[in-house]
């Protein structure tokens, strides 16, 4: 871009090439509220991912089958590099990975709240899968579409990867829904304790969504939280109906007019509570990721210290050109 | 997994790791607790096809950057080679810093230097995708601003959105020993792929709702 145009030139510009549908990658000019405003979301995605990774990796040596063992450890570290992509996302803005993890650890950063309920019985899992993931990929199929290059090829690869969550979610709940009354029992207890912060998932109403109309404006969120929250419903209620399952919602009801199913007030006095750190697990998670930094702190050192070495020995037999 | 045990994959890729100063970046380590150096991942998923830049990896050195890589971008069965190279031997170049460049493209190669190889991606539409830049082809350059150069001359079609060069030197290649160890015990796993779920809750109606699988109480 010309150096001699104003910033409010370029803004022009720069909102032209998102009207028309391009990608803004990393070198391009960008606002420095857009830059801002990515590193603020893509890491508490990154964030959202590793958190992740807790409430299901707890079950993972109580799995009732070998092939439910491998499905799950699959799905975990699918999270896991899930939150890899992201990270790389956000340092493609200038973020420092460093920084991001240590404000996770520092217990500075925001991640999804979702994972700050307890994971209390083996269909946890499976709910957890049909429901969470389901809610996630809704959101994460707008995302492919984001103005921003890395995001948007961030969250082409994720969602790819992502169905198996959903489907092996649904699969598993299905299957309980329609086994022994204790299996049914169990879907039912799930449903119940995770339909509401599943609905939260996708933020607040769009009037206190403080964020949105930035995001919204520039091209990184293509829809609004209450449209996703609402699609997510249409599709997600007929499921649990086929299921057999019963939505923990006495007014849920089917609008001819609208089409739409309409649930009842969602609780968002709750949900403000557990996002300003007190919901039932929010200390839990953070004392088990940052046990994990520090028990991985040993395999750090011996890969610094490895890698120091063989340095050393590389810079010696550089005009070896050993193939 | 039996044949990753036979096969340690340390040993597999540290025979063909050549380490000069650039490719394992200067960095004190012990202020290295959360993050290494970033080395740019290219995945090629099958013979013949090109290498595609996926995204980056943090590691202290070229072996395990390899290897990290592996962990993250190859859960599933697609891919046949692993190409790894710091990111500082990357050089990028925007469509929009291209029209912004008032020195473009009289930029003159380095007198004296030896001619390299280095290797051309590119992006060449604003669709949706998962690769950053694809393999096109080669150029023979006397540094990274030559390669880039001769790139944008060559390659330089009007729906060129990004251009990367990098030189072959700084790659640090899987070869066909590593395919059993690294990326052919996904093709196993096919848990993980969505497809193996269709029908399955269907087939599960149809045995009367029979599950063999017992939770745990």
């Amino acid at each position: 871009m010309p150096p001699e145009l104003t910033h409010d030139e370029r803004l022009t510009a720069f909102e032209a090439r998102i009207a028309r549908g391009e990608k803004i990658e990393p070198g391009d000019w960008m606002p420095d509220d857009y830059r801002r405003q990515l590193i603020r979301m893509i890491s508490q995605h990154a964030h959202s991912e590793i958190v992740g990774m807790l409430p299901e990796g707890a079950w993972i040596e109580h799995a009732p089958s070998l092939r439910r063992k491998l499905i799950l450890i699959a799905k975990v570290q699918d999270e896991a590099g899930h939150g890899q992509y992201l990270y790389h996302a956000a340092e493609s803005l200038g973020a420092e990975r460093q920084d991001l993890i240590d404000a996770l650890l520092a217990g500075k950063a925001k991640y999804s709240n979702i994972f700050n309920y307890p994971t209390l019985n083996w269909a946890d899992v499976g709910m957890i899968g049909w429901l969470v993931d389901g809610a996630a990929i809704k959101n994460q199929t707008m995302l492919t579409g984001a103005s921003y290059g890395p995001y948007s090829r961030a969250m082409v690869r994720i969602c790819a990867e992502e169905t198996f969550h959903y489907k092996q979610g649904k699969e598993m709940i299905t299957l309980y829904a329609q086994g022994t009354p204790h299996q049914r029992r169990m879907a039912q207890d799930a449903l119940d304790r995770w339909w509401w912060p599943s609905l939260m998932m996708f933020g607040p109403p769009d009037a206190d969504s403080t964020n949105s109309t930035t995001l919204m404006r520039w091209g990184i969120k293509l829809k609004s939280n209450d449209a996703l929250r609402q699609e997510f419903i249409d599709e997600i209620v007929p499921e649990l109906h086929a299921a057999g399952l019963c939505i923990p919602d006495p007014d849920l009801r089917y609008d001819e007019n609208s089409g739409h199913w309409l649930t009842g007030p969602i609780d968002w006095d709750e949900f403000w509570r557990v996002i300003k750190g007190n919901g039932p697990m929010n200390r839990e998670r953070l004392r088990a990721r940052r046990t994990a930094h520090d028990d991985g702190l040993w395999v750090r050192e011996a890969m610094a210290a490895y890698a120091s070495r063989s340095s050393v020995i590389g810079k010696r037999s550089t005009v070896s050109g050993q193939r | 997994m039996n044949r990753l045990l036979k096969t340690p994959i340390t040993a597999t890729l540290t025979k063909h790791i050549l380490i000069t100063d650039y490719r394992t970046p200067t960095t004190d380590h012990q202020n290295m607790d959360t993050q290494w150096p970033r080395w740019e991942v290219f995945k090629q998923d099958r013979p013949g096809k090109p290498f595609e830049a996926v995204g980056t990896v943090h590691a202290p050195d070229a072996e395990m950057a390899l290897l990290n890589a592996r962990d993250v971008f190859v859960r599933r069965p697609e891919c046949h080679t692993l190409w790894v190279a710091p990111e500082a031997a990357v050089l990028r170049l925007t469509a929009q810093e291209l029209a912004g460049r008032q020195d473009w493209p009289d930029e003159p190669a380095t007198e004296g230097s030896e001619e390299m190889a280095y290797h051309v991606f590119l992006r060449q539409s604003h669709r949706r995708s998962m690769v950053a830049v694809t393999l096109v082809g080669q150029v023979l350059a006397a540094s990274s601003a030559d390669a880039m150069h001769q790139a944008v001359a060559q390659y330089g079609a009007s729906d060129t959105v990004v251009w990367w060069v990098v030189p072959d030197s700084a790659l640090i290649r899987s070869n066909d020993d590593d395919i059993a160890s690294m990326f052919e015990p996904a093709l196993e796993k096919t848990y993980r792929d969505q497809t193996t779920y269709r029908g399955r809750i269907f087939e599960g109606r149809r045995r009367g709702g029979t599950v063999k699988e017992v939770p745990g109480a």
